[in-house]
C-alpha cells in the first residue's frame, strides 16, 4: 500500500491524533507498555499499579496517540466503559502468564464487546499476550484460543506476544495498531476484516 | 477448563477459572491456607497434602495454576496457617503446620523454628512402674496388667505417650516394645487439635498475629509469634464438672492486646467461649451434633456453625440459637465468603455429594455444583484475584472458582429464601410497635362497647348465613349448578365451547360422580334464542353413564344473528318422566369473530 500510504502521510494525517484506550487486568503490564512507546526523557523508571487512570502522549509512524492508562484492578474497572465511547481503538493486554485469570480476562473481554459503544464499531482491538518471558507464559495462539477471539467479526483484532520490559513484540503490534486507527480515520476505506490475517499484510 | 452445566435456578456468578482433576490432593479445610509467601502481592495457595493418611505427606504450595513447590512432612498435620510473625520488610508470612505435639513453623518455605507443646506432669505410680520394669522388678504381664488398672483410675487420656502405645498393643507384641521402650523416660506430651491465628495489637491485614492453639489435654494456647512463649493458658473445663472437652474446631476474632474472644466447637458437642483474662472458657451452648466447620461473623461474632446433623446453625455471641436450617446433605466443610462491595459475609457450605451452597444469613443466595464432595474449601486472595474458591474435592481434584466481578447476589429475599425449623422462628423477637394513643382509644372503647359489639357481629353473621342458604335454596330449585348431588343422579357437567365463530363447537362432559350406581334415560337439552343460533342437535340421548368416566358430547352451533352479537345458551340435562331438570348451566357464548363472518 506504499502510494496511498504515503499520500495519507502527505494529506494532513500528519497531524491525525488518535485516542486508545488501553486496558487489560491490574499487573497484566499495561503502564510498562505505555512506558516502552515514551520518549526516551519521560520515562519512568519506577511503575507502580495504576490508580484510576493516566493519560499519556507518544508518536508512531507521525501519528500521534493519547493513550488512556486504565487501572485493571477490580474496583476500577467499571471505569473503562465510560471512555469506550470517545476511542479510536483499544490496546487489550494480557498477562499470558497467569493462566488463572484467563477466565476473568475472558469475561472483561465479553462485557468490552458486548457493550452498546463497542458493539457494532469497526474499532481495532490489539491484544498484547504480554510477559511472553514468563516461565509458565501461554502462547499468543494460545490465549487467542482461550479468549475466543476468532468469535470477533465485525472488528480488526491481531495479536502479538510482547515483553514490555525488553519492549520485544511491541513494534510489530503497534505498528499493525497505527494502520488500522489510519484506515478508520480515511472516509471509505475500510478497514480489513478481523482475524490475525489482517496482520499479515 | 472445564464449564459446569448452567443452573437455571441462579445466575451464574462464577467463573471457572482452572480445573485439575488430578491434582490428588486429599485434604481438608483446615489445612489449606492462602498468603502472600514471597511478598509481590501474588497470594500463593499452600495446602497441606494427607496422601494415604501415613505416607506421601506434604506441604504444596501452588502458584496461580502450576504446582510451585513441595516439602515432604514427618507427620500428619492437623492444621496448616499462615500468619505474620514480625514486622521486617518485605512483609513475609511464615507458614505454621501443626502436626503431632510440633507446630512447624516455615518461612520462605525453609524449616525456621519447631516449637513443641509443654509436657504434661505423669502420674507418679506409672512412673514408678516403669522404673520398676526397666530394672526387672515385676514381669511384663503383671506390669500390663498394674497399667490397666491405673488406665481405669486415672483415664487413658492421663497416660505416658508410650503406655498408651503399649496398652494399644497386641499382647504378642508387649514384651518387644516394654524391652525397646523402658530405657527411655517416660514421657507425656499432648497433641495439637486444632489451630487458628489472633491478630497481636492491630487489625490490619499484614499486622502480627497470635497462633492459637487447641489441644488434646483440653487447653487453648495463645503463642506469641516472635518468642513462642505462652501468652495464654485456658482450660476447656466447666466450673461444676470435671469433664474436659477436647477443642475440635477453633475460631478467634479481635486482638489480643485488647480484647478477643476465641470460640472453641468441642468433641463432646460443647461450644465454648474464652475472653481475654479468662483462664477458663465458658459454655455457651450444648448443641445438638458434632461440630464440622465454624466461622465468626466479623461483624456481630455470631458463630455459624455446621452440624453433623444436617443443620447449619447460628449463635448469638451469647450462644443463643439465632436460627438453624436443614441442610439437603451432611456438611463437608464450610468457609466464609467476605463480600466487600456488597457489604455482606456469605458463608459457603459444602455438602456430601458435590453441591456447594451460599448462605447470607440463612438466605440460600447461590448454589454451585463440583463432581465431588468438597473436603476442603477456602475462599481468598489467590495469585491477583482477591475473590477465588479453591476447593478440594475427595477424589483429590483441585477447582478453582473465581467470582465475576459483575456478580450482584441477591441478598434482599426473593423466592429463595430457605425454610426455617419453627423452633427457631419462634426464637425470633419481633418487633413491636409502640401502643398509639389511637391503639389506645380503641381498646377502652371495645372493652365499654362489648356486649353491642358482639350482638351486631351475631347479627350480621346470621345474617350472611340466611343469604347464603337462600342462595343455596334458589340454585338448586332451578337446578342452576352443574354439579348435582340431589337424588339418584349425582352429576358433574362441564362445557367448553371452541372455535371462533360463527360455527362454534359446543363440547358437554358429563361424569356420574357417584360411587356405584348407573345412571340412565338422561338426555341433554339446548335452550337458546333460534334468532341468534341455530344447532344441529338441540337435543342429545345421554347413553348409561358408568360411575368415574366422563362421557364427552359435541353439538355444532352457529350464531345466525346478523349483528353478530353473542347470546347465553342454557344447558339442561333432563330426565325420562321427570318435569324438572337434573341439572342446567348458562353458557355465556363468545362474540364471534366478525373477519370470520365475511
Ligand atoms: N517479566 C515481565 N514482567 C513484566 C512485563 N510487563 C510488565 N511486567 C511487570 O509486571 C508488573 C505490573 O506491570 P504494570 O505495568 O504496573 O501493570 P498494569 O497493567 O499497569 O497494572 P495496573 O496499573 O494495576 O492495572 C510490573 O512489575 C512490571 O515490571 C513483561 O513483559 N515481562
Ligand atoms: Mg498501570
Amino acid at each position: 500500500m506504499g502510494l496511498l500510504d504515503k499520500l495519507v502521510t502527505l494529506f494532513g494525517l500528519r497531524k491525525q491524533e488518535v485516542k486508545v484506550l488501553v486496558v487489560g487486568l491490574n499487573n497484566s503490564g499495561k503502564t510498562t507498555v505505555l512506558n516502552h512507546f515514551k520518549a526516551e526523557d519521560d520515562k519512568s523508571t519506577e511503575i507502580v499499579p495504576t490508580v484510576g487512570f493516566n493519560i499519556e502522549k507518544f508518536k508512531n509512524q507521525n501519528v500521534g496517540f493519547t493513550a488512556l492508562d486504565m487501572s485493571g484492578q477490580g474496583r476500577y474497572r467499571d471505569l473503562w466503559e465510560f471512555y469506550y465511547k470517545d476511542c479510536q481503538g483499544i490496546i487489550f493486554v494480557v498477562d499470558s502468564s497467569d493462566r488463572l485469570r484467563l477466565a476473568v480476562v475472558r469475561h472483561e473481554l465479553d462485557l468490552l464487546l458486548q457493550h452498546p459503544d463497542v458493539a457494532g464499531r469497526a474499532l481495532p482491538i490489539l491484544f498484547l499476550a504480554n510477559k511472553m518471558d514468563q516461565r509458565d507464559a501461554l502462547s499468543s495462539v494460545k490465549i487467542a484460543a482461550g479468549l475466543g477471539l476468532d468469535r470477533i467479526l465485525d472488528k480488526p483484532w491481531h495479536i502479538c506476544a510482547s515483553n514490555a520490559v525488553t519492549g520485544e513484540g511491541l513494534e510489530e503490534g503497534v505498528t499493525w495498531f497505527t494502520q488500522q486507527v489510519r484506515q478508520v480515520g480515511q472516509p471509505g476505506n475500510r478497514p480489513s476484516r478481523g482475524g490475525p490475517l489482517a496482520a499479515a499484510k | 477448563m472445564m464449564s459446569s452445566p448452567r443452573n437455571l435456578e441462579y445466575e451464574q456468578l462464577w467463573l471457572n477459572a482452572h480445573t485439575d482433576t488430578r491434582a490428588a490432593v486429599y485434604t481438608f479445610s483446615s489445612c489449606i491456607t492462602l498468603a502472600d509467601l514471597n511478598a509481590d502481592g501474588d497470594f500463593k495457595l499452600v495446602v497441606a497434602d494427607l496422601g494415604t493418611g501415613s505416607t506421601n505427606v506434604k506441604l504444596k504450595v501452588y502458584k496461580g495454576t502450576s504446582l510451585h513447590s513441595e516439602t515432604a512432612l514427618l507427620d500428619v498435620p492437623t492444621g496448616v496457617t499462615s500468619f505474620y510473625m514480625d514486622l521486617n520488610e518485605p512483609r513475609m508470612p511464615a507458614i505454621a503446620v501443626a502436626s503431632g505435639s510440633n507446630i512447624y513453623i516455615y518461612k520462605n518455605m525453609r524449616p525456621y523454628f519447631k516449637f513443641s507443646l509443654p509436657s504434661m506432669d505423669i502420674n507418679p505410680l506409672e512412673k514408678d512402674l516403669w522404673m520398676q520394669v526397666r530394672d526387672e522388678q515385676i514381669e511384663h504381664g503383671v506390669f500390663i496388667e498394674l497399667l490397666n488398672n491405673l488406665r481405669a483410675e486415672i483415664g487413658f487420656s492421663q497416660m505416658s505417650t508410650q503406655s498408651q502405645h503399649l496398652l494399644t498393643l497386641d499382647s504378642s507384641n508387649t514384651s518387644s516394645f516394654v524391652q525397646q521402650n523402658c530405657k527411655f523416660p517416660v514421657k507425656r506430651q499432648t497433641v495439637v487439635t486444632c489451630m487458628t491465628t489472633l491478630k497481636k495489637a492491630l487489625a490490619e491485614e499484614t499486622a502480627v498475629s497470635c497462633l492459637v492453639v487447641g489441644t488434646e489435654s483440653s487447653e487453648i494456647l495463645v503463642l506469641d509469634p516472635e518468642a513462642f512463649t505462652i501468652l495464654e493458658k485456658i482450660k476447656l473445663s466447666d466450673e461444676d464438672s470435671t469433664t474436659l472437652a477436647v477443642p475440635a474446631v477453633l475460631s478467634a476474632c479481635g486482638l489480643h492486646a485488647v480484647e478477643f474472644r476465641i470460640v472453641a466447637a468441642c468433641r463432646d458437642g460443647s461450644l465454648r467461649l474464652a475472653r481475654r483474662g479468662w483462664t477458663e472458657t465458658k459454655t455457651l451452648v450444648q448443641l445438638p451434633a458434632q461440630p464440622v466447620a465454624m466461622t465468626i461473623s466479623p461483624d456481630n461474632a455470631s458463630i455459624t456453625i455446621a452440624l453433623m446433623n444436617q443443620t447449619l446453625q447460628c449463635y448469638s455471641k451469647k450462644g443463643k440459637l439465632q436460627w438453624m436450617i436443614n441442610l439437603p446433605a451432611a456438611a463437608c466443610a464450610l468457609c466464609p465468603v467476605p463480600l466487600p462491595h456488597q457489604s455482606a459475609t456469605l458463608v459457603a457450605v459444602s455438602l456430601n455429594g458435590g453441591l456447594l451452597q451460599l448462605y447470607n444469613g440463612r438466605q440460600l443466595v447461590d448454589v454451585i455444583k463440583a463432581p465431588q464432595s468438597v473436603s476442603g474449601l477456602v475462599f481468598g486472595r489467590f495469585g491477583q484475584e482477591e475473590n477465588a474458591l479453591i476447593m478440594f474435592t475427595v477424589d483429590g481434584s483441585l477447582l478453582v472458582k473465581i467470582l465475576k466481578r459483575t456478580a450482584h447476589f441477591n441478598l434482599n429475599g426473593g423466592g429463595n429464601t430457605a425454610s426455617v425449623a419453627p423452633g427457631a422462628a419462634q426464637q425470633i423477637k419481633l418487633q413491636i410497635p409502640k401502643k398509639t394513643r389511637l391503639f389506645l382509644d380503641q381498646t377502652m372503647r371495645e372493652r365499654d362497647n362489648c356486649v353491642m359489639m358482639h350482638r351486631t357481629f351475631q347479627r350480621d353473621l346470621f345474617q350472611l348465613r340466611v343469604d347464603v342458604a337462600r342462595a343455596c335454596v334458589k340454585a338448586l330449585q332451578s337446578c342452576n349448578n352443574p354439579v348435582s348431588l340431589e337424588g339418584a343422579e349425582p352429576l358433574k357437567l362441564s362445557a367448553q365451547v371452541l372455535g371462533l365463530g360463527p360455527l362454534f363447537k359446543m363440547v358437554i362432559s358429563l361424569q356420574n360422580i357417584s360411587a356405584s350406581s348407573m345412571i340412565q334415560g338422561l338426555g341433554i337439552l339446548f335452550h337458546f334464542d333460534d334468532k341468534m343460533y341455530s344447532m344441529d342437535k338441540p337435543f342429545i340421548n345421554v347413553p348409561l353413564l358408568v360411575p368415574g368416566l366422563e362421557y364427552p358430547f359435541e353439538t355444532m352451533i352457529r350464531n345466525i344473528s346478523e349483528l353478530a352479537l353473542s347470546d347465553q345458551v342454557r344447558v339442561l340435562v333432563v330426565k325420562d318422566g321427570q318435569s324438572q331438570p337434573v341439572l342446567a348451566a348458562i353458557i355465556n357464548m363468545p362474540v364471534c369473530d366478525l373477519l370470520g363472518m365475511v
